[in-house]
């Protein structure tokens, strides 16, 4: 394998995350075109904390404070709702990072839906209560179910990539 | 029992208070600074604003810009489905131009005749100012229903300004930005409409469900006489804020529902945005001159023109033809006058003549009653004169006085 080619794996795995989790606050990338009708995802929330979990070091947090900023301006929530809730959802795999012992996708994949039915939660109370948005209850479940879902196929992909980057590659 | 309390404060802390190798701040630190923001920003602090703004400015347009694969992915998407439906939307589009055409002509004969009833009433006109924008976001989040626009306070766009698709009702500018402004579209929870609902002409108020579709609020059964019937969603007016009879939806039988309310189809597909028209609406009264609505489009101008001259060249005739029929009238008016005077005339002398046979006839009646008179007195007249010796014990009179007058045409008896 060329240098070049090494070079562009390393920057990948070093910055992959980061470009994505700006590139989906940007783009806010959940298939809504798609028009069907029960299916939304929150797919930041799947990036920030498998990365959180496996990988802390290649997510900064003032990175996802940043994204945070941005996907409030671009969904047009209040500023800074987004950030705190995805650093609440950094600091809920920080701590299973930290009770972990033996990593396993299924308990990663509990304590993910645990914390994002908090983070929406808060969400929720934020700006029915707060901020007097109104938002459907069913909306918000149907979301929390496929991002709940969808966490596991995402691991995988990402898993795969994380494979991928690094053959042949030791970029650790 | 402890130990395991320990254990999860300190992993806890270590969660929060734990800076990385490369982390500047801790994550307790950047949740107090978020926490910061968001109070600042629900207090309207200047400076916060500010800076809201110029986040603003920066994510919409580096948006539109990172947005550009996954909208080339969408579209393929989209014109792969167009493809598989072209024969059937072909179809259906042929039987729908025939309808149309048809029902085009009525159409714009109900228009002109509104334009004169309004002329009529002196209702007014509202005239728009028509901004043209690109829809630079269109993010369809699951919880609001909003799109960005490329067109800011510098292109003159204000709050509450009406954002029309074509010539249908999308949406109205709740930010305004230097360069860019985002529309509430009608889709979302948080939209109230004015409208009315045609026929029936029932006032309600309408919200988006936060799909495709919206919810008709503050109605009542009692008011849809008909449930089955379909009925078209127009903007009232009601607000002052936009126009009224801005076309929005219709109501079908099928989207009756007693649990979601009335649901409103919208004419236009929300998710499919790509240039908007962002009109502001000023009222103008009409005096004379008809003013014609700034969406309109010239074809529509120069008929409109076209009417306005036939109708000058009506009134011109019509003027002409009252011309004639007055001058007419003024000559049937002096012949009538003069006729009128002669007539005074003759009934002048028809009176003089009238109170002369009057004269006449009294005259006439009085000779008679002397006749009579004179005839009874040669009867009657020894009866009643105080001349007569054989009398003098009853009861006579003098003659010549009226009681002997009186007593001669009694034939005697007094």
């Amino acid at each position: 394998m060329s240098s070049s080619t090494k070079n562009i794996k390393l920057f990948l795995y070093k910055n992959f995350p980061v470009i994505f989790l700006f590139v989906v606050a940007l783009n806010e990338t959940d298939f809504n075109y798609l028009n069907l009708k029960y299916f939304s995802f929150n797919f930041s929330y799947i990036l920030i904390f498998y990365y959180s979990v496996k990988r802390s070091q290649s997510l900064g947090y003032i990175y996802i404070f940043i994204a945070g900023l941005f996907n409030d301006v671009v969904v047009g929530t209040p500023l800074g709702l987004s950030s705190l809730i995805y650093l609440i959802l950094c600091g809920a795999a920080a701590y299973l990072r930290n009770i972990t012992l033996r990593p396993s996708l299924i308990k990663d994949g509990i304590f993910f839906l645990i914390t994002i039915l908090i983070t929406n939660s808060l969400l929720f109370i934020a700006l029915n209560f707060i901020f007097d948005y109104e938002l459907q209850l069913f909306d918000q479940i149907i979301n929390i179910t496929f991002t709940f879902l969808l966490y596991f196929l995402f691991s995988i992909i990402f898993n795969f990539c994380e494979n991928y980057l690094m053959s042949n590659n030791n970029v650790r | 029992m402890e130990t395991s309390r320990d254990d999860f404060v300190i992993a806890l802390r270590s969660a929060f208070l734990k800076k990385g190798a490369q982390q500047r701040f801790s994550l307790l630190s950047l949740i107090f600074f978020s926490i910061i923001f968001l109070i600042l920003g629900s207090l309207n602090f200047k400076t916060t604003n500010y800076v809201k703004i110029a986040i603003e400015e920066i994510v919409y347009r580096s948006s539109f810009v990172v947005s550009i694969p996954e909208n080339l992915l969408k579209d393929n998407y989209l014109v792969v489905q167009n493809y598989l439906n072209l024969y059937k939307v072909n179809e259906k589009n042929i039987a729908k131009l025939k309808e149309f055409k048809s029902k085009n002509i009525s159409k714009r004969i109900i228009e002109y005749e509104n334009i004169r009833l309004k002329q009529l009433i002196d209702d007014y006109f509202v005239v728009g100012n028509e901004i043209f924008a690109k829809v630079l976001i269109d993010k369809k989040s699951p919880f609001l229903r909003s799109i960005i626009i490329n067109k800011g306070s510098k292109n003159n766009i204000k709050l509450g300004m009406a954002v029309l698709d074509d010539i249908y009702f999308i949406g109205k500018v709740v930010e305004v930005n230097y360069t860019t402004s985002r529309v509430l579209l009608i889709s979302d929870i948080n939209s109230k409409i004015p409208v009315s609902l045609e026929p029936n002409n029932i006032q309600a108020i309408m919200s988006g469900n936060g799909n495709e579709k919206g919810v008709i609020e503050y109605i009542s059964e009692t008011n849809l006489k008909n449930k089955n019937e379909k009925l078209i969603v127009f903007t009232s007016g009601m607000a002052g804020l936009y126009k009224s009879g801005i076309p929005i939806g219709k109501i079908d039988k099928f989207f009756f529902s007693s649990d979601t309310g009335i649901m409103v189809d919208f004419y236009k597909d929300l998710s499919q945005l790509k240039y908007v028209k962002i009109l502001s609406f000023k009222k103008e009264f009409l005096n004379s001159t008809i003013k014609v609505e700034g969406n309109v489009s010239k074809a529509d101008i120069e008929n409109l023109k076209n009417s306005k001259n036939e109708n000058i060249n009506f009134l011109k005739k019509q003027k002409e033809i009252s011309g004639e029929i007055r001058k007419k009238l003024e000559d049937q008016n002096s012949l009538l006058n003069k006729q009128l005077i002669k007539l005074k005339k003759e009934n002048k002398k028809l009176n003089s003549l009238v109170k002369k046979t009057n004269i006449i006839s009294s005259q006439d009646l009085d000779q008679q009653k002397n006749i009579k008179f004179l005839e009874l007195n040669l009867l009657y007249g020894n009866k009643c004169s105080k001349n007569n010796f054989k009398n003098i014990l009853k009861k006579r009179y003098k003659i010549g006085t009226p009681e002997y007058k009186a007593c001669v045409l009694n034939k005697g008896k007094y």
